[in-house]
């Protein structure tokens, strides 16, 4: 079966030719609608649609959850995909027929509640184009994509992402923060709205800036954790006061998520530490015993920071030996690093006196170049750098996903001596059971726990 | 992996790919990978010591071998026989050669050792302790991956 498409195109001479493309139907879906609109999921994930009314409730689950049913002697759990997420659901009496669709996914199957169940339809998988985070009404991660069939516009879920055993845990715990929990109508007297907001605009609030930490990570790869969490709720509050109507307060696109991350970075980002902040971390640098000071600095960039940081090494330590492992995973900007060159005036005071003039322009001296060495290195693999004195590793976790910064932490505690310390962005901040605050505003310096 | 020891393999892998095949040779986009890979069929191993510890390996399918061997010994060859495994290891040898020259010249001592030729279906290698640059060729014969696994002597 193919479905076919005449496309009329002038040729060169400006006569007309008719074209025949053939497109092949390879992807199925089974498209429904949830307040109001068309979405679609594969039909290799789809059993069975059915109808059904009685739920058995069960309690303190989350609100989206309805409760259990049993389908022919299987019980499978009963998802409102309405409430899950956070759509306007139709008030219907309590005995009232839902619309079932009875979804596989892996061995469990589960049964979604929807408004109307429409019938199959057949694309080509070439057609599906990539989410656009303009979706800020059902978080974009849940969704593989979009597709045009016959004027209408379907929007196709990822079964598979919305029920992966961790969203379903974290869910959880974002419905806990806002939501009540579903109860099932009382028996006499009215019954209570199923799933409604019981508090009001109020229980917007933590839904938005869940949806701005959603978008943060999907267009910058930022994630919010406990690292920089107090940074992230702090800054969604001076952003809501900036963007007046609540609707310009989500992240549209990458212009908006860069706008709301500016004042993230660590002062100094990508450029040459200036003077105030060199002087600042010098200060806080203790005595370090032995002859070497071994530092790593993940995620250099084009190696400002790892300059900066070894000028003020060698200054402040005059007998130690320095060894410095720079490493980034981006190759065109550390590439560069190893023989970067300016003028004299843009390099900061305290660099100065390891300068040397060279072909095009000034450069540092042999002394602070062997003393450090660019790797091309991606910080999720192994590495062979052990017993650390120092890692320089500012906004780096930040740009890791959850998993990644906890194996990643865990690492830096490995690496490090246990007199190590380590510097991270002004706005990121480490759990106080492992590490020790021992820095000063802006800079972030630990050392590890005793 | 250092960033100065980069390009020297990648030109290396270009010039001399590019003068026994006589074709026009593209290469793809690096990358670093640290967890077990496929080995496309063949597979020719050249230890790396000195400075640095570690192995490099070129990576490619049996008739991307074929191919290459027939085109580097003017004749078609249709047999995976000892002059298309020598061809191959001699191929190896050349690149890694000129790579470790150059970088000779920009002050690093690299020693290698003789290359060995792994031949089969459904191997994989891995690398748990070294991180590994992947650098993909195409040439006309099929793709050949340079993957470059070496870290510093501490």
């Amino acid at each position: 079966m193919s479905e076919q498409e005449l496309q009329v195109q002038e040729n060169k001479n400006g006569g007309e030719v008719k074209q025949e493309r053939i497109l092949k139907i390879d992807f199925k879906m089974v498209t429904f609608s949830l307040a109001g609109k068309d979405y679609g999921i594969d039909i290799m994930n789809v059993k069975e649609i059915a109808k059904a009314n009685r739920f058995t409730y069960v309690p303190n689950t989350a609100a989206f959850v309805r409760g259990v049913y049993n389908l022919r002697g299987e019980i499978i759990p009963v998802i409102d995909f309405r409430i899950f997420f956070h759509l306007p659901a139709e008030q219907k009496e309590e005995d009232a027929m839902e619309n079932l669709l009875i979804i596989r996914k892996d061995e469990q199957i589960y049964g979604i509640i929807v408004d109307s169940i429409d019938k199959v339809v057949g694309v080509s998988s070439e057609q599906i184009q990539p989410p656009h985070p303009i979706f800020g009404d059902i978080n974009i991660r849940y969704i593989k994509g979009v597709v045009e069939h016959q004027g209408r516009l379907y929007i196709i879920l990822d079964v598979n992402r919305i029920f992966a055993q961790e969203e379903e845990r974290k869910r959880t715990s974002i419905e806990a923060e806002g939501m009540p929990l579903y109860t099932p109508p009382v028996m006499e007297g009215a019954s209570p709205a199923r799933g409604e907001n019981r508090e009001g605009p109020n229980q917007a609030v933590p839904l938005e800036v869940n949806f701005i930490k959603e978008t943060l990570f999907a267009l910058k790869h930022f994630a919010t954790t406990a690292i920089n969490e107090k940074w992230v709720l702090a800054r969604y509050e001076e952003w809501k006061k900036e963007r007046q109507t609540s609707d310009a307060v989500q992240l549209k696109d990458l212009d908006d998520a860069e706008a709301f991350l500016k004042p993230f970075y660590s002062p100094y980002t990508d450029q040459f530490w200036g003077d105030d902040y060199a002087a600042a971390v010098r200060s806080l640098l203790p005595d370090m015993p032995g002859k070497t000071i071994t530092v790593w600095n993940p995620g250099c960039g084009k190696g400002f920071e790892t300059f900066s940081f070894a000028c003020i090494l060698r200054e402040r330590y005059p007998e130690h030996r320095i060894k410095i492992w720079a490493s980034d995973s981006d190759l065109l900007a550390i590439s560069s690093a190893p023989t970067m060159a300016f003028e004299y005036e843009v390099f900061p005071e305290y660099c100065r006196p390891f300068l040397v003039k060279g072909k095009y322009g000034y450069g540092f001296n042999q002394v602070i170049k062997d003393a450090i060495l660019f790797e091309y290195h991606d910080i999720r693999n192994n590495n062979p750098y052990v017993d650390l004195d120092i890692i320089v590793a500012r906004d780096i976790l930040s740009f890791m996903s959850p998993e990644e910064q906890s194996k990643i932490l865990s690492d830096f505690d490995e690496k490090l001596k246990a007199s190590g310390l380590l510097l991270i962005g002004s706005h990121e901040e480490l759990p106080a059971e492992e590490w020790q605050f021992i820095g000063k505003a802006p800079v972030a310096l630990y050392s590890k726990a005793k | 992996m250092r960033v100065e020891y980069i390009n020297p393999f990648v030109e290396a892998a270009f010039n001399v790919l590019k003068e026994v095949l006589q074709a026009d040779i593209r290469r793809g986009e690096l990358y670093l990978k640290s967890t077990t890979m496929p080995v496309l069929g063949v597979a020719a191993l050249v230890g790396l010591a000195g400075d640095v510890e570690g192995r490099v390996m070129f990576d490619m399918s049996k008739t991307t071998a074929l191919a290459v061997a027939s085109a580097m010994n003017g004749e078609q060859l249709s047999n995976f026989d000892e002059l298309v495994k020598a061809t191959i290891t001699e191929l190896a040898n050349m690149i890694t050669a000129q790579a470790v020259t150059k970088l000779h010249d920009l002050g690093f001592r690299f020693d290698l050792t003789p290359p060995a030729l792994f031949t089969g279906d459904n191997m994989e290698v891995s690398d748990h302790e070294v991180e590994a640059l992947i650098v993909p060729m195409e040439t006309p014969q099929g793709k050949i991956e340079i993957n470059v696994a070496i870290r510093e002597r501490v």
